[in-house]
């Protein structure tokens, strides 16, 4: 690194540790963002993910479960599970309810499943088993954390006791957690036997599911069936339309603002040094051993803020975390690499907005 | 560098007029100047501030072009250079002598002198090797590491001589070169920049008001209200 371009930096200290921690906290919100936002896709559709089944049928135009309204009612349920091929059709039922500790409410995502089924259940358990009776319940690890639930406590379900049996995994969406229960009970719940949002559907082997869809999508009137890797799609896209706008422009403003922040560091810098940069002018240097210059104070405050980032950033994701344990972040060797490139690019971008004021710094300034 | 050689006059002014339209008023800082400078010969400009030394300098150098006249540097008229060309002339050709030195403070002696090594190509080692020749030779090798601010203004400009002829210059310009310095030091320096232009058979071109440095001199002319007299 450039001599004259470092000790240029240090010599004014404090501005280059205010420039560096402002890029520095630029970029963890950006590493925050995409982590944040990892978790929530991972959380969203990890519960699809890890119910591997053949067929989601639905009620007719609901393509998700995110953000779908869909009603089946017993006869169509019956009817799915009559369907030719047919080995395994169990039914689940999602509603928003609440649950209560003290005078703490907390919504959740509540899943009504049948557990000898085998389908529809908790993706993963980080403790304990399934609910297997109509006063069990499994919470969310994130959902258990920010209401201190423990394991074996009893919790208040719309006036209903429940005795919590086991933690989920995977079943944090951020806005929402996801909460078992037996579909009898979910559906004692509202009051309204024999419904269910979707049913979760195994074809018999060697089958194939063309004779299901087929009958469901056909015969029987206003339904919908898709296959796992479509409907796990629609639920990705539909997680993306309401997060990622978000997402992207916070992610955005803290890009420009990181932009912004070092394109006045530099330029200031110019700016003082701008006696220094006409003496060198004047002495023969080449534009581009000046632009060199620039570039590096760049890439090097650059650099060092992503360092300082990265430092940052592990240990505040997690005290995140503990404050607000719906907050689960994600972060890959993937995403840190790609924010460091962004910001590796940007000031790049930042340099060369400050290397148009060394075009309007003349040679007689050295001799004035 | 082959492209300068110079057969003629290192310097060649005729009838070179500089007019400035600095805020409407056109002001003539340079009137009808000519001259001509050999190789190995030191001309002093002389004259009182605002006489147009400064602006005739920067003619020289080829750092502003001229209202009227011709300037021909290294028999070549400073018109038909590019800019990319007259910065590789400062670079390989010219040395500036500065009266405030006009040294960068954030850089040592030894690195004032070498960054300029580096405009004209020279690898690390050379450069290195180059630089603490010049500060042996100038004997101020124990300046090497120091910054400018902890040097004295005799040794600032001594640096700024070391700079100056670090790229083996053969055309040196000097713009009040003892203006900041008490009179012994002025002479030192006087004298070191002429000895030094002299064994280097560099062409000196000194413009000052100081009337001491025209014993140095093998020719003086002088300069008022834009005007050789």
């Amino acid at each position: 690194m450039d001599m004259y371009a470092v000790r240029t930096l240090r010599s004014q200290p404090l501005r280059l540790v205010l420039t560096i921690g402002g890029i520095a906290l630029c970029i963890v919100l950006m590493l925050f963002l995409l982590a944040v936002y990892r978790g929530v896709a991972d959380g969203s559709v990890e519960y699809i993910r890890q119910n591997p089944v053949d067929l989601w049928v639905l009620q007719k135009n609901a393509t998700n479960i995110l953000r779908g309204s869909s009603l089946l009612s017993m006869d169509q349920i019956a009817a799915i599970a009559r369907a030719p091929g047919v080995r395994t059709a169990a039914p689940v039922l999602f509603l928003l309810s609440t649950i209560r500790k003290g005078d703490k409410v907390g919504t959740i995502f509540l899943t009504g499943f049948e557990p000898d089924k085998g389908l529809g259940g908790p993706p993963r358990l980080v403790w304990g088993r399934g609910p297997r009776a109509d006063d069990e319940i499994v919470l969310d690890r994130s959902f258990a954390r920010k209401f201190h639930f423990q394991g074996g406590e009893e919790v208040d379900l719309q006036g209903r006791r429940l005795k919590i049996v086991g933690i989920s995994g995977g079943t944090n969406a951020f806005v929402i957690q996801y909460a078992f229960v037996t579909l009898r009970f979910a559906r004692h719940l509202i009051g309204v036997p024999g419904l269910a949002t979707c049913v979760l559907v195994n074809a018999e082997p060697g089958a194939g599911t063309g004779p299901i869809r087929e009958e469901v999508c056909d015969v029987l009137a206003g339904l919908e069936a898709y296959d796992q890797e479509t409907f796990l799609a629609n639920n990705i896209r539909e997680m993306r339309s309401g997060f990622l706008p978000l997402l992207y422009t916070v992610a955005v403003i803290g890009a420009i603002v990181l932009t912004a922040i070092l394109s006045l560091l530099l330029s200031v810098n110019i700016l003082e040094r701008r006696k220094d940069f006409a003496i060198l002018k004047t002495l023969g240097s080449p534009m581009a051993f000046l632009w060199g210059m620039v570039i590096k104070q760049a890439l090097l405050i650059a650099s060092v803020s992503c360092a300082t980032a990265l430092a940052l950033f592990f240990p505040l994701a997690q005290v995140i975390e503990r404050i607000s344990p719906e907050v689960t972040t994600i972060s890959t060797a993937g995403q840190i690499g790609g924010v460091v490139a962004a910001v590796l690019l940007m000031s790049l971008a930042s340099s060369f907005i400050a290397i148009r004021r060394l075009r309007r710094i003349y040679f007689l300034e050295a001799f004035s | 560098m082959s492209g300068f050689e110079t057969p003629g006059p290192v310097l060649r002014l005729e009838k070179v007029t500089k007019i400035f339209n600095g805020s409407g008023h056109p002001t003539t800082a340079v009137r009808e100047v000519s001259l001509e400078a050999r190789r190995g010969e030191m001309v002093l400009l002389l004259g009182p501030s605002g006489s147009g030394k400064t602006t005739l300098l920067t003619l020289v150098a080829g750092l502003t072009r001229p209202t009227s006249g011709s300037i021909s540097l290294f028999g070549k008229s400073v018109e038909e250079y590019a800019a990319a060309e007259l910065q590789s002339l400062r670079a390989e050709k010219i040395g500036f002598v500065f009266q405030t030195f006009l040294l960068i403070d954030s850089l040592t002696a030894a690195e004032n002198i070498e960054i300029v090594l580096r405009f004209n190509g020279k690898r690390r080692a050379e450069r290195a090797g180059k630089t603490r020749a010049l500060l042996g030779e100038l004997g101020i090798a124990y300046l090497a590491d120091r910054f400018p601010r902890a040097m004295s203004q005799g040794e600032k400009q001594r640096v700024g001589i070391a700079r100056a002829i670090a790229n083996d210059a053969e055309l040196l310009i000097a713009d009040e070169p003892t203006g900041s310095l008490e009179t012994r030091q002025a002479i030192d320096i006087i004298s070191l920049l002429h000895g030094q232009a002299k064994t280097r058979n560099a062409t000196g071109i000194v413009a000052s008001h100081d009337l001491r440095l025209r014993e140095f001199a093998d020719r003086t002319l002088r300069l008022q209200d834009g005007m050789i007299g």
